[in-house]
């Protein structure tokens, strides 16, 4: 493999390892940056999505409709839990959210045990996105080639929604002054549990875009909400650009890393976070406390 | 009636006397008591729930026929989610806190290797069933540990010996970092070295791992001619999906020390023709093998895996041990457990009294379609006898 060949290669696992990580990376940040709450739950939520996904893709036999019942299943429970819990919590401090939202976490994590059973689970891919392209003579996955289509695609309808739309509008006025914005006849609790179900829809569906390259398992959330937190710290708390750009970052340094410094690539996502943080204490993006 | 208080006295009298004459099959023995700290969440999850699958139909059998002599085993299950200090903790709290002095089931070397030095403290007897770490029977040994199942040494020198008949000379090697990968990753570089092979590159891949493209793209580049593969659980799987989707498998032979189903299920046909290490197979004729098989598949519909094996063969190690310590006292089983050999589900196997490691058959098998499920089956290519594939005495290198 020539030098260029490789960097392609590599740019190319790198996208669509920033696409997976984006798509569970704005949830959380949409979630803290509208509502103020950091999702302990989003790391479950990204695991019960998957396997949602995986049982209603084998049942229908169709991968597109795991895709949607990953998303929608997610997204449910997030209402459920929004409107049903959390809303008796916004005039307590923050570590009320804390542990609800850890125990959210530790009963999806349980119940999906239950549900599914202790093995890993996987899903079929459909034949056009199951073959290889080859990129300068090297094959590279058709399904890594989606990942980076969709992910650009998703978030790009994500940025218009929120930064176009009315509802974003409003999305973002309640996150600057939920009392101002609700005086104004804006139902803010409706707008919550909205923004909590999109934010959980998405971690849902990352999880089951993640299925066709690492199966679905019950530890798979546990290890993805933690590289979440780090790009979090990386883009800025609250900021979609940030979290875009984080997981461009984290992307990087474990694709590359992991082939020039395999040893050290794990030490290099952790240093690029505390060098961006002694820099930059808000994240990239953040707001300067 | 009326009854006055001699007669009283005199029925009492009887009562104690004939209880104390009670024959000895009329007494309840006290049970056989196994914890199993093992992998309930976390990366083993998936080789807990064989684990424990396994230990439940163990005792649903055993005691069944009534016991292991005379005495109902129970079993006793912890959760360590796969973590070295978890382990002990747990371990600890079987030991000291419930009593159990009889331990399996515990997954990762690190685990074992973390709870090994405590155990003549605890008093307690540890049969490790599935840890593949050379040194648990060689600088790490102790007296109060058996090893049941095959080293990581053991299945790197089968594998090495049915390469050293193929022209194949360009070799790169990829495991887990961690005590079993390292040592199997150097094992099998020293052993190919030692044939004249050459090993290209060699790559550790830290534990959780979900994105191996560029660790493929690595391999790739190297152009060997044969991959070997020392990772199990999650890992494992998600790493042979992945090369399956890089179609490494056209460029260069992958051969994979645990050839086990929970990695090549989720492979379906794009599985067919890995080679491996099968620790356990279903297809292995004995007649304890088919008579595990059979209980298995009328309890679980479904064939047994490479842990659910290891742990059926574990299990009955230590059951023969009791039986003919006719104790549940862990330093009279230990006792009972040295040499002893046993017709077992791979065979036979002798827990050697040097080292106590397990001296047993290593399968290499092929990944093929098969008629007995709906996804290919490792089938038996080659079968390595103990002498040839065990290391000397507390050695884990040839």
């Amino acid at each position: 493999m020539s030098v260029l060949q490789l960097w392609l290669n590599l740019g190319l696992n790198t996208l669509s390892l920033a696409s997976l990580l984006a798509m569970l990376t704005v949830g959380l940040t949409l979630i803290f940056g509208i509502m103020r709450i950091m999702n302990f739950a989003h790391g479950a939520m990204y695991m019960f999505g998957a396997y949602v996904g995986i049982s209603a893709a084998q049942w229908a036999g169709n991968f597109w409709a795991g895709l949607l019942l990953a998303a929608l299943s997610a997204a449910a429970v997030g209402a459920i839990f929004e409107s049903g819990l959390l809303r008796h919590l916004y005039k307590r401090d923050a570590s009320s959210f804390l542990l609800i939202t850890f125990g959210l976490s530790l009963v999806l994590t349980e119940s999906t045990r239950l549900g599914w059973g202790s093995n890993s689970r996987d899903v079929q891919l459909p034949e056009a996105l199951a073959g290889v392209v080859f990129v300068m003579d090297e094959p590279f996955p058709l399904y890594r080639v989606f990942l980076i289509v969709f992910g650009l695609t998703a978030l790009g309808i994500l940025a218009i929604v929120i930064l176009r739309s009315r509802l974003g509008l409003l999305i973002r006025s309640i996150s600057q002054n939920a009392e101002m914005t609700q005086a104004l006849g804006v139902n803010v609790g409706t707008i919550r549990t909205l923004t909590f179900a999109v934010g959980c829809g998405f971690a849902g569906l990352g999880g089951f875009l993640a299925v066709p390259l690492i199966t679905g398992y019950i530890g798979m959330g546990s290890a993805a909400i933690i590289e979440s937190f780090v790009i979090v710290m990386i883009g800025g708390m609250g900021s979609f650009l940030g979290s875009a750009v984080g997981s461009l970052l984290v992307a990087t340094t474990q694709s590359f890393g992991n082939f020039y410094f395999p040893d050290l690539s794990l030490v290099v996502t952790y240093l690029l976070m505390i060098g961006v943080l002694l820099y930059r204490p808000g994240g990239l993006f953040g707001e300067e406390e | 009636m009326v009854i006055d208080r001699r007669g009283f006295l005199a029925g009492a009298a009887g009562a104690g006397l004939a209880a104390t004459f009670q024959p000895a099959w009329a007494q309840t023995k006290e049970a056989v008591r196994i914890g199993v700290p093992t992998g309930v969440t976390g990366n083993w999850s998936a080789l807990g729930s064989q684990i424990q699958r396994t230990c439940r139909l163990f005792a649903k059998t055993v005691n069944a026929k009534g016991g292991i002599d005379g005495r109902q085993v129970e079993f006793y299950f912890e959760d360590t989610q796969g973590d070295p200090a978890a382990c002990v903790r747990k371990t600890s709290e079987l030991i000291e806190g419930r009593g159990v002095k009889l331990i399996t089931g515990v997954i990762s070397s690190g685990e074992s290797l973390a709870i090994m030095p405590r155990l003549a403290d605890w008093n307690a007897l540890y049969l490790a069933g599935i840890s593949g770490v050379g040194s648990l029977t060689a600088q790490n040994f102790v007296p109060n540990a058996f090893r049941t199942c095959t080293s990581g040494p053991m299945r790197a020198r089968a594998i090495s010996l049915w390469f050293a008949k193929s022209p194949k000379m360009k070799f790169f090697t990829i495991a887990q970092d961690y005590a079993w990968g390292k040592n199997s990753l150097s094992t099998f570089e020293q052993l190919i070295g030692g044939l004249g092979k050459q090993t290209v590159g060699s790559v550790l891949t830290p534990l959780g791992t979900k994105d191996y493209s560029s660790y493929i793209a690595r391999i790739r580049q190297a152009k060997p001619e044969v991959l070997y593969v020392a990772m199990s659980g999650d890992d494992a799987t998600a790493f042979l999906k992945q090369a399956g989707q890089y179609r490494l498998g056209e460029q260069m032979q992958i051969v994979t020390e645990v050839l086990d189903l929970l990695n090549t299920r989720p492979l379906g046909d794009a599985g067919v023709g890995l080679y491996g290490v099968s620790q356990y197979n279903y297809s292995y004729e004995t007649a304890a093998n088919k008579e595990f098989v059979r209980l298995f598949k009328a309890e679980y519909s479904e064939i047994p895996d490479t842990y659910d094996g290891e742990t059926w063969q574990g299990l009955s190690l230590l059951a023969e041990g009791v039986q003919r310590a006719k104790s549940i006292d862990a330093m009279t089983v230990r006792k009972a457990l040295v040499d002893l050999e046993i017709e077992s589900v791979k065979g036979r196997v002798k827990l050697r009294g040097c080292d106590q490691q397990g001296e047993q058959s290593v399968f290499v098998a092929r990944l093929e379609k098969s008629a007995d499920a709906s996804y290919p089956l490792p089938k038996i290519i080659e079968t390595f006898s103990s002498d040839a594939v065990i290391p000397a005495c507390r050695k884990d290198t040839f």
